[in-house]
């Protein structure tokens, strides 16, 4: 029930031993109440502070909370949140995000310093966002030219551009198909495994069992 | 000291799981528990029993010296909210242990001070401008001690304040995701004397303790009522849940009212026509309980509102612009302009799914012609259509042209959605009401059952008894009415024949 003390291992700790983005999400939403109590105004807090907020909104990012991963920033102390190079780097990435900017998201992922600590989640992100947007443009576009696929996907646009076998292998890889005559990708519809909600079906049949005792 | 430490530790809800002490043995050691410490000298050292008391074994005794230790300081410091009580502070951590531990079968018997305890930390924390820190604890309170939060007592409306105040919006869902299915009631009906469990056993549900007498709730007015559901409708406009936020608001502005309406009424109103525009694109039909009095009160009181939405629905992105620009002041004295800012996006949107109606399929410079200002460039268009077809608002599909510079073409789509997305979309709304009914029928059971045992029904029974013709002409007893049996015939004509 009691949680150890949030620290900057802890928080290494808890990125670690997470399972899933959503398990990462819960212990650290346990941990904000702690968070609000520390100070800002004192540096080793603040350092602390910092590592925790970015972690806490990278982890609402990697369970898609982008409207909570929002609110959060005005959850955070504000004075802290104007100063904090890392901070900073969220906000330039929400604010990418947010507007589906994604030349924006892979440049701010990629190019900004983020700390060492912060480094893991970035770059889990970062595969995140990819896989993400993969699925969105597999389902949105019918065909796509190369260059476009590439921004979406933060690969390089201009050797895409010219159908460079390498981005092309890479598109294809996840089952598009490439026709060289019109210089045009078609994507294949990522279809989601179905078989993730056994819950549901037990829930149903109490459903069927309820009104089945409102009957008799 | 011992020796009070001792008495006041000697009923813990540990020896009695181990002891298997009954129910109503149980119930008279925690009544005579209370009125010792009520009525015991209140020169013990509370800081010592709180030391060596156990929140979670020793409940009650715990949430007595807490609040009797907070009513000390209180009056030696002359302050509501002594600096020990403030967060992170001694009796702040206390009670944040006290809430996260506290045993729910104890704490009936203190519901009073269970109540006082909540609001000093709410108030601590907002003294502190830090408000969230009550949030987490007083809503991890609520669902310890009522975990299907069917009741709506006046801690909800606290703790709703709370998560508005300090943007802890989706904290806050637990709570209002549950149906409220009950109010307090300022009586307990009679027959309960007669059929009263102890407080203590397990078959006793928390709506048996919904007397304001039990004090888990401070008497809930009509402004409560509403202000509960505005601040619910609020808390899913901030994550843009609009018919959630609709459902709710529906609420507040369909209550019932006897002359005027009231402020927060209008309010709701105000924000029910944003809101509906927002997550229908159109000014939905309001719910036809609303009298149409009570409605053209609401029309004439938020008209500039009502001019927005005509302009919104009308596709008039100028006129739209003006009347936002004109009505600036008035959206920032309702605290709207958030949502009134959102209406350019939402009208954009609702452009293309209404293209979606009429065309089957367009390129971008169509687009910009039927939707967008001709100066908007194509790679804008398409960036704006490509974010709402992935985002899953929009149902249509891109293709990039061969040949034709940069061209792209939008086909809108008409199929249904797969048949596997249909299916677990189904399923997944199936098993939401079906929890939703099984909750509305154990409270109808239940609601059915105090109508037929409530005080006014057996006074009817009662009367109906002193006369001798007590049957009606037709044979039909009204007791039998009462219990439902006056109505079987009609169910067994109504049944299956075939049977």
């Amino acid at each position: 029930m009691d949680l150890p003390p949030l620290s900057q291992q802890q928080l290494a700790a808890i990125v670690t031993s997470a399972s899933t983005p959503a398990e990462l999400y819960r212990t650290l939403s346990d941990y904000e109440a702690e968070a609000c109590l520390l100070s800002s105004q004192d540096s080793n807090q603040a350092e602390l502070l910092s590592l925790y907020y970015s972690t806490f909104f990278f982890s609402h990012l990697l369970t898609d909370q982008i409207y909570e991963a929002r609110i959060s920033t005005k959850r955070m102390p504000q004075g802290l949140l104007q100063h904090d190079p890392s901070l900073q780097n969220c906000l330039n990435l929400l604010r990418a995000v947010w507007q589906r900017k994604y030349e924006q998201v892979y440049q701010v992922l990629r190019e900004l310093p983020w700390s060492d600590p912060l480094k893991p989640i970035v770059q889990s992100y970062e595969a995140y966002f990819q896989e993400k947007t993969l699925k969105e443009i597999s389902k949105a576009y019918e065909a796509i030219r190369p260059a476009a696929a590439a921004t979406y996907l933060g690969l390089d646009p201009v050797t895409a551009a010219q159908a460079d076998s390498t981005t092309v292998q890479k598109l294809t890889a996840y089952g598009w198909t490439w026709d060289q005559e019109t210089g045009l990708l078609h994507p294949k519809p990522v279809v989601e495994d179905p078989q993730k909600d056994d819950r549901l079906y037990n829930e149903l049949s109490e459903v069927m069992a309820l009104i089945g005792n409102r009957r008799s | 000291m011992a020796e009070l430490l001792s008495h006041v530790t000697s009923v813990s809800s540990r020896l009695r799981s181990v002891d298997k002490i009954s129910d109503d043995r149980y119930d008279c050691q925690l009544r005579d528990l209370v009125t010792y410490i009520k009525q015991s000298d209140k020169n013990f050292d509370s800081e010592y029993l709180l030391n060596n008391l156990n929140p979670s074994h020793h409940t009650l005794s715990y949430l007595l010296m807490l609040n009797f230790k907070i009513k000390y300081l209180q009056n030696k410091r002359r302050t509501v909210l002594p600096e020990e009580l403030k967060p992170g502070n001694d009796l702040w951590v206390k009670a944040v242990l006290f809430f996260r531990t506290f045993d729910p079968i104890q704490v009936r018997y203190a519901g009073g001070e269970w109540r006082q305890l909540i609001e000093i930390i709410g108030q601590a924390a907002e003294a502190t401008a830090k408000p969230f820190l009550a949030v987490q604890v007083i809503r991890d309170a609520m669902l310890r001690l009522d975990p299907s939060s069917g009741i709506l007592t006046s801690v909800h409306i606290i703790f709703l304040r709370l998560s508005l105040l300090s943007r802890s919006y989706s904290y806050a869902l637990p709570v209002i995701g549950k149906p409220v299915i009950w109010f307090p009631t300022g009586s307990v009906q009679a027959y309960k004397k007669y059929i009263e469990q102890p407080l203590c056993s397990e078959l006793v549900s928390m709506d048996s303790l919904l007397s304001d007498s039990f004090g888990f709730s401070a008497k809930l007015t009509y402004r409560d009522h509403t202000q509960y559901f505005l601040y619910g409708a609020m808390v899913y406009m901030a994550l843009k849940e609009w018919d959630k936020s609709l459902h709710w608001l529906s609420i507040v502005i369909s209550s019932p009212v006897n002359d005027s309406v009231s402020k927060i009424m209008v309010e709701a109103y105000k924000k029910w026509v944003l809101v509906s525009l927002l997550g229908h694109g159109k000014l939905v039909t309001a719910p036809k309980i609303i009298s149409s009095h009570v409605l053209k009160v609401f029309q004439s009181l938020a008209k500039p509102y009502l001019s927005l939405s005509e302009a919104f629905e009308r596709n008039d992105l100028q006129r739209l612009r003006l009347e936002a620009d004109v009505g600036q002041s008035i959206w920032r004295h309702d605290n709207n302009e958030g949502l009134v800012s959102q209406l350019f996006h939402a009208h954009k949107s609702f452009l293309f799914l209404k293209l979606g109606r009429t065309f089957s399929a367009l390129t971008a410079a169509d687009v910009a012609q039927q939707a967008f200002t001709p100066l908007d460039s194509s790679s804008k268009i398409e960036e704006f259509v490509a974010a709402l077809v992935m985002s899953g608002s929009l149902r249509a599909t891109l293709v990039h042209l061969h040949g034709r510079g940069n061209g792209t073409m939008l086909h809108f789509s008409r199929l249904p959605e797969p048949y596997i997305t249909r299916e677990r979309c189904m399923r997944t709304q199936l098993a939401k009401e079906g929890r939703a009914l099984e909750i509305i029928t154990n409270g109808a059971d239940q609601c059915s059952n105090e109508l037929m045992m409530g005080n006014e029904n057996l006074q009817l029974v009662s009367k109906n008894q002193k006369w001798p013709d007590t049957l009606g002409k037709d044979g039909c007893n009204i007791i039998g009415e009462a219990d439902g049996g006056g109505y079987e015939i009609d169910e067994d004509i109504m049944g299956d024949n075939s049977k």
